[in-house]
């Protein structure tokens, strides 16, 4: 009677693991597919990334910026006598500012 | 009469499964390793792996030199179609004559290149002919985004990516990468699996120490001194003084790395290091540093130049104007030639070559660039009995302007020989710094007291009263020298009267050197003295490069801050 049972249960178990590697395998080889199709894209993308790169670089060259930036927004480069540096304060400077004179009103 | 069709039934498959199993035999073990080697063919796929150099880029990181992936057009000479109509075509997609076209394509084998790194439109047009038996290939093309800028510096590459001058040809052990082969997988109708390796194998980047701003504030003021001046040729070199760092190298005439042969040979020629000058009056410098170092002058020391010329081996020199008597700050500061020359005198040959090879005349500064020269200064023993009236004036001697700048250096950073170079870091693909070129010791040739009491001297020549007066830039003071130098002319072997190479070399701020320059102007017409021609062209790219840099102005720089009450 067990026999009965198990026998067709064992050959319904094989017959179900050879079509589940038979199905794994055609699922490695789809994402290979797949896989492959993304790296060519990848690389298509990269050279793109390149090619890119290459025109933001030459965009970004100060001839181009400075020629494009003077004749059409009316910039200069900056002229150094009129650049005024302030010292960096350690206090915040409206705080020092504030307590100075506060010490001359309330001595 | 079924027993014999029984047989004969049975005798057939008997036999059909014989010459099956012949057949299987065949495959299986005889025809095996030759079936088997058809088989990977059809099924595995090899590719070479793309080789890329690495990049150059900025101390900023701004790329100045990249690839591109451009395709290359090639034919199968055996399957080509091409016919006269379709040669025309391909010729007009390419904008070249038809006959240019048709001599690349050989009469027989199964490859020859048509056409390298084709533009894309190019080459999409080319694709559209569908034409049978050309194909196409993705190879890597150098770029150089910013054109002219940094040329000599960076150099350029052959069409096979192969070095050829500056950066690409020192640095290519670094620069460059091995290949390899990559093996696909692929199916009956062509298509390919993964097989998880990376395709692309890119080199080591490499760090220059240049700055494109400053490179291009350079660049920008030697076009217009080229111009102002109508000067056969230029260099400007601008140095980091303690560290040797190059921050800026150009050259006039230039040339665009993207397309090098459209120039002839000599205007790629990197003249800040391949080119020899008599250095004239900045040479002075020297003999300076040598009579302090030696105890022969102070900076108060009086000459008496009243004369206004001297005899040396039978020469007479003069000065430009007659001076009277003149402490040794204001030899310098005034380029006395007699007042150096009377100094030389009393250093005498063995004293004044024994400092000139100190401080690196004669000797390649070791710039990590292709062919640089050493210049020359003959040895005691073989000066002529005018020499002593000659090289203390920098006449007689060779150098290029780096050595000139690296002299200058030592005395802004209080008497150190730094090395110039222009490659900080090699970077690997992945962001590892692999190598750090900065140097770690270098060596003191004269002491940090010769070195302040120069820059007072040299301060001077900048100040009132001093030949470098339109060197002097707003709020910060400069210390510098002027050269004035005739060319030889090679007809007659003599000095040339009508050319002349104009100089400036110096520092700022003085008393805290951010910057050491030298300006050399080739053959300035209208005007010839380096006070005039290079002097100016040193003041403007200071004051930007400061400006750029955002060194706050001398003492002054700062204002008393404004207190905002609430």
């Amino acid at each position: 009677m067990v026999s009965f049972i198990i026998k067709p249960l064992v050959i319904a178990f094989l017959l179900f693991s050879l079509f589940g590697l038979v199905w794994l395998r055609s699922h490695v080889v789809t994402l290979e597919y797949n896989l492959s199709d993304l790296e060519k894209k990848k690389i298509e993308c990269l050279k793109e990334r390149k090619m890119l790169l290459a025109a933001k670089a030459n965009i970004l060259s100060f001839g181009k910026v400075e020629a494009s930036l003077s004749k059409n927004q009316g910039f200069v480069f900056p002229d150094r006598i009129r650049v005024i540096h302030v010292k960096k304060q350690k206090e915040s400077l409206p705080y020092k500012a504030s307590l100075d004179k506060k010490r001359l009103i309330k001595p | 009469m079924n027993k014999k069709r029984a047989v004969i039934l049975s005798t057939a498959i008997v036999f059909s499964f014989f010459a099956v199993y012949l057949r299987l035999t065949d495959l299986m073990i005889l025809s095996h390793k030759r079936l088997s080697e058809k088989a990977k063919l059809q099924h595995i796929k090899v590719e070479d792996i793309h080789v890329r150099r690495g990049i150059i880029v900025d101390r900023r990181g701004r790329e100045l030199a990249l690839n591109l992936e451009l395709e290359s057009l090639y034919c199968d000479p055996e399957n080509l179609k091409l016919d006269n109509e379709g040669a025309k075509k391909l010729a007009s997609a390419m904008s070249k004559e038809p006959k240019i076209v048709l001599a690349k394509v050989p009469a027989e084998g199964r490859f020859a290149w048509i056409a390298r790194k084709l533009e894309d439109d190019t080459a999409e047009k080319i694709k559209e002919l569908h034409i049978k038996g050309l194909g196409f290939l993705t190879e890597a093309k150098r770029f150089y985004p910013k054109g002219e800028l940094a040329s000599h510096i960076l150099g350029f590459v052959g069409v096979e990516n192969q070095p050829l001058e500056g950066v690409e040809l020192r640095y290519d052990t670094y620069l460059k990468t091995t290949g390899g082969k990559v093996f696909f997988r692929r199916d009956a109708s062509g298509r390919t699996l993964s097989s998880g390796v990376d395709i692309e194998a890119k080199g080591n980047n490499v760090v220059l120490t240049i700055d494109e701003g400053l490179q291009y504030l350079v660049e920008k003021e030697l076009d217009k001194a080229m111009v102002r001046w109508r000067a056969a040729a230029a260099s400007v070199i601008m140095m980091d003084p303690f560290t040797g760092e190059i921050l800026a190298l150009a050259n006039r005439p230039s040339y665009n790395p993207n397309s090098p042969g459209s120039v002839s040979i000599s205007d790629r020629r990197n003249r800040a290091i391949t080119d020899c000058y008599e250095p004239g009056s900045t040479f002075k410098i020297i003999i300076g540093v040598a009579s302090i170092e030696e105890k022969v002058a102070k900076h108060d020391t009086l000459f008496d130049v009243s004369k206004g010329s001297i005899d040396a081996g039978g020469k007479t020199i003069r000065d430009v104007h007659k001076y009277g008597i003149l402490t040794f700050k204001e030899v310098i500061q005034k380029s006395s030639n007699v007042g150096s020359i009377t100094i030389g005198m009393k250093l005498g040959k063995e004293r004044i070559y024994k400092y000139a090879k100190l401080l690196g005349i004669g000797e390649k500064t070791g710039i990590d660039l292709p062919g640089e020269v050493s210049g020359w200064i003959r040895p005691p023993e073989k000066w002529s009995g005018t020499s002593i009236g000659a090289i203390p004036i920098g006449q007689e001697v060779a150098a290029t302007p780096l050595q000139m700048l690296r002299v200058y250096s030592a005395i802004a950073n209080g008497g150190f020989l730094v090395r110039p170079h222009v490659v900080s870091e090699i970077i690997s693909p992945d962001g590892q710094v692999l190598s750090s070129l900065r140097d770690k010791e270098v060596k003191q040739i004269i002491s940090s007291k010769t070195a302040e009491t120069f820059k007072d001297i040299l301060k001077s020549v900048v100040e009132e009263g001093g030949t470098g007066r339109s060197a002097s830039v707003e709020g910060d003071e400069v210390a510098g020298k002027t050269g004035t130098a005739q060319i030889i002319n090679p007809k007659t072997k003599r000095y040339s009267k009508e050319k002349y190479v104009s100089s400036f070399v110096g520092f700022v701020p003085a008393d805290n050197p951010r910057l050491a320059m030298i300006v050399v102007i080739y053959e300035p017409k209208g005007q010839i003295y380096g006070g005039v021609v290079a002097a100016p062209v040193f003041r403007d790219i200071a004051n930007q490069a400061l400006s750029y840099l955002n060194i706050p102005r001398g003492k002054d720089a700062y204002e008393t801050p404004l207190l905002v009450a609430k």
